[in-house]
């Protein structure tokens, strides 16, 4: 059985960078480059498998500024190995170019049961790429999972649902994308695992590997055009203490809170 | 002139709220030409139907299938291609419910196009629309537009007010059928597990909730005392009731209830847009160790702390 686990990069949102500074990727350093946070989710589901059915799982990065350091973490959690999708022509801002890589990626990895991605990417919120994935494999697919079971004919999931949660089964072959769920809790990495991701060969695919241009796969090829990128600039005025000892910071609350004339309490 | 086209989804037995709130937002647009909303379910209501009309949808196109009774990706992508085929709309756009972010980018793949994704505002511009996406927790705008004749959006959950109010007529109807192969059906619905809702947050004045922050079950407890002091509710984000930390019925966001208190207090809640689309708070107080989350963002009060430091301090003083 073999799995392959797409997962992306991102600037940690615990990085003081306001608004647009985020993404600009020269004012990141590699240490503020951490697993998306949804991607760490489906890692957890694909080694659940791996755990249960002696599954083996491959790791695939091609959205990120360093994407062998997310590789090597993947390792270290437990990934049977791991495949590098490094080329700055592919433009990652558009899901459905980055479901087009995809696609070329599977079919040069060959032979797969299961495809895991997280649920969104965290700090731009895009969550189409599952959808478009299994749309252009034609494969059969649940999004938004929060448990699955082994089942004979394929798996039993439950996913996200407002007010409540979904039963579905899938047939053995197809995608899966991970919320964050108590399932789905990622594991830390173990000092063999880390061990292991430092001696993990890596190999590293480019847009030509995988057949691909910049004419299908690059900025020149999105249909997602962006038309502007500013910061928000937040109307409501807020109070957030910051300084101070515990007893001070409620103090002061309290003190502003009376002088706003906002009541606590019914 | 746009004519639109909106997935309507019906929720426990009602047409689902956000989408009315994206029929109340296209109504709003002057250019938008029609408003057309595709219905898909074993039974079809009229109720549902005249809602729809009073708010907004000038036009109701229907598919009546046992295959549609309950959401599945292959049928309804199936159902809602047809629906565009007959309609030829410019804009195909859904609530961003879990529905609607899982049709939405999978129609777009068979228009050879991208998506729009949790926008929460359209306009347009010249012959064209662009599509507003906050970003980042809300620090940052994208705008975008799509290239061709068709465009594919979701809007973003809780973006869109419903008109309490609504001025619109009786729609037009029409329905007609689509059939269904066993390789429609190859993911099988087997049940919905609802979640007990024993506790009614929507009218409640104050709430004090918790997230992932409070740390465990146990930790719930100074959640639950200082909410007994205020004479309020308490709440939670879906992450503490996924690992039954506090009882599903108190979860508050887009997947749990919706509610507009007076007061809000958020311990140890980061902030996600799933969370705060749930929250019209007149005052939101936010207690986070981490002073970059997104809570405080939305807050009116904050502090940068411990809960576990800060509430017993706080409970301490109102008893006081």
């Amino acid at each position: 059985m073999k799995i392959i686990v797409f997962i992306e990069q991102i600037v940690s949102t615990q990085v003081k960078l306001q608004g647009v500074d985020y993404f600009d990727s020269t004012r990141v350093s590699e240490d503020d480059l951490v697993i998306n946070p949804s991607s760490k989710n489906a890692l957890e589901g694909a080694l659940k498998l791996k755990d249960q059915l002696g599954a083996e799982v491959t790791a695939v990065c091609v959205r990120g500024l360093k994407t062998n350091k997310a590789l090597r973490e993947a390792i270290a959690m437990g990934c049977t190995d791991a495949i590098e999708i490094a080329d700055e022509t592919i433009y990652t801002y558009d899901p459905l170019l980055l479901a087009k890589v995809y696609v070329e990626a599977l079919g040069k990895i060959g032979e797969f049961d299961l495809v895991f991605l997280g649920v969104e990417e965290q700090s731009t919120g895009s969550y189409a790429i599952g959808a478009m994935l299994s749309e252009k494999l034609g494969l059969p697919s649940v999004l938004y999972a929060e448990e699955l079971e082994v089942i004979d004919s394929g798996y039993k999931i439950g996913h996200v649902l407002e007010g409540g949660r979904k039963i579905v089964a899938m047939p053995s072959k197809g995608v899966i994308s991970c919320s964050d769920s108590q399932y789905f809790t990622p594991r830390y990495t173990s000092m063999r695992g880390i061990l292991t991701a430092k001696r993990a060969e890596i190999p590293k695919w480019t847009a030509a590997d995988l057949g691909l241009s910049s004419s299908v796969v690059g900025e020149e090829a999105t249909s997602l055009i962006e038309v502007s990128f500013s910061n928000i600039v937040l109307e409501k005025e807020s109070y957030i203490i910051k300084e101070g000892e515990p007893e001070e910071k409620v103090e002061n609350l309290l003190a502003k809170l009376k002088e706003d004339e906002i009541k606590l309490g019914a | 002139m746009v004519k639109t086209l909106v997935f309507g989804q019906i929720r426990e037995d009602i047409v689902e709220e956000n989408t009315l709130g994206v029929l109340n937002k296209l109504t709003e647009i002057s250019g938008i030409s029609e408003i057309i909303v595709a219905l898909f379910g074993h039974q079809i209501k009229d109720e549902w139907i005249t809602e729809l009309g009073k708010h907004g949808a000038s036009r109701v196109v229907s598919v009546k299938a046992p295959e549609l009774e309950v959401y599945l990706s292959r049928p309804y992508v199936k159902a809602m291609l047809e629906v565009i085929e007959k309609t030829e709309p410019m804009l195909v756009i859904a609530a961003g419910t879990v529905y609607g972010e899982d049709l939405i980018p999978r129609l777009a793949v068979h228009h050879g196009v991208s998506c729009a994704q949790r926008i929460n505002d359209i306009s347009i511009v010249g012959d064209d629309l662009h599509f507003h996406t906050p970003v980042r927790d809300d620090q940052a705008m994208k705008v975008t537009r799509i290239e061709g004749t068709i465009k594919f959006a979701t809007s973003r959950a809780g973006a869109f007010f419903v008109n309490e109010n609504p001025a619109g007529g009786s729609p037009n109807v029409e329905s007609f059928d689509v059939t269904f192969s066993e390789e429609d059906m190859l993911v099988k619905h087997i049940e919905i597990k609802k979640a007990e809702r024993t506790v009614n947050l929507k009218d409640a004045k104050i709430i004090v909730a918790g997230g992932r922050g409070v740390g465990g079950k146990e930790q719930f407890q100074i959640i639950r005392e200082l909410a007994e002091i205020l004479g309020g509710e308490i709440g939670a984000t879906r992450a503490c009731t996924d690992v039954h930390w506090i009882e599903e019925t108190y979860e508050i966001g887009q997947t749990g209830q919706s509610v507009s208190p007076d007061l809000y207090i958020a311990a140890g809640i980061s902030g996600a847009p799933q969370h705060v689309s749930g929250i019209k708070a007149k005052t939101l107080i936010a207690i986070n160790t981490d002073e970059g989350a997104a809570i405080f963002n939305f807050a009116d009060y904050g502090i940068v702390g411990d809960l576990h430091v800060i509430l017993p301090i706080l409970k301490q003083k109102l008893q006081g």
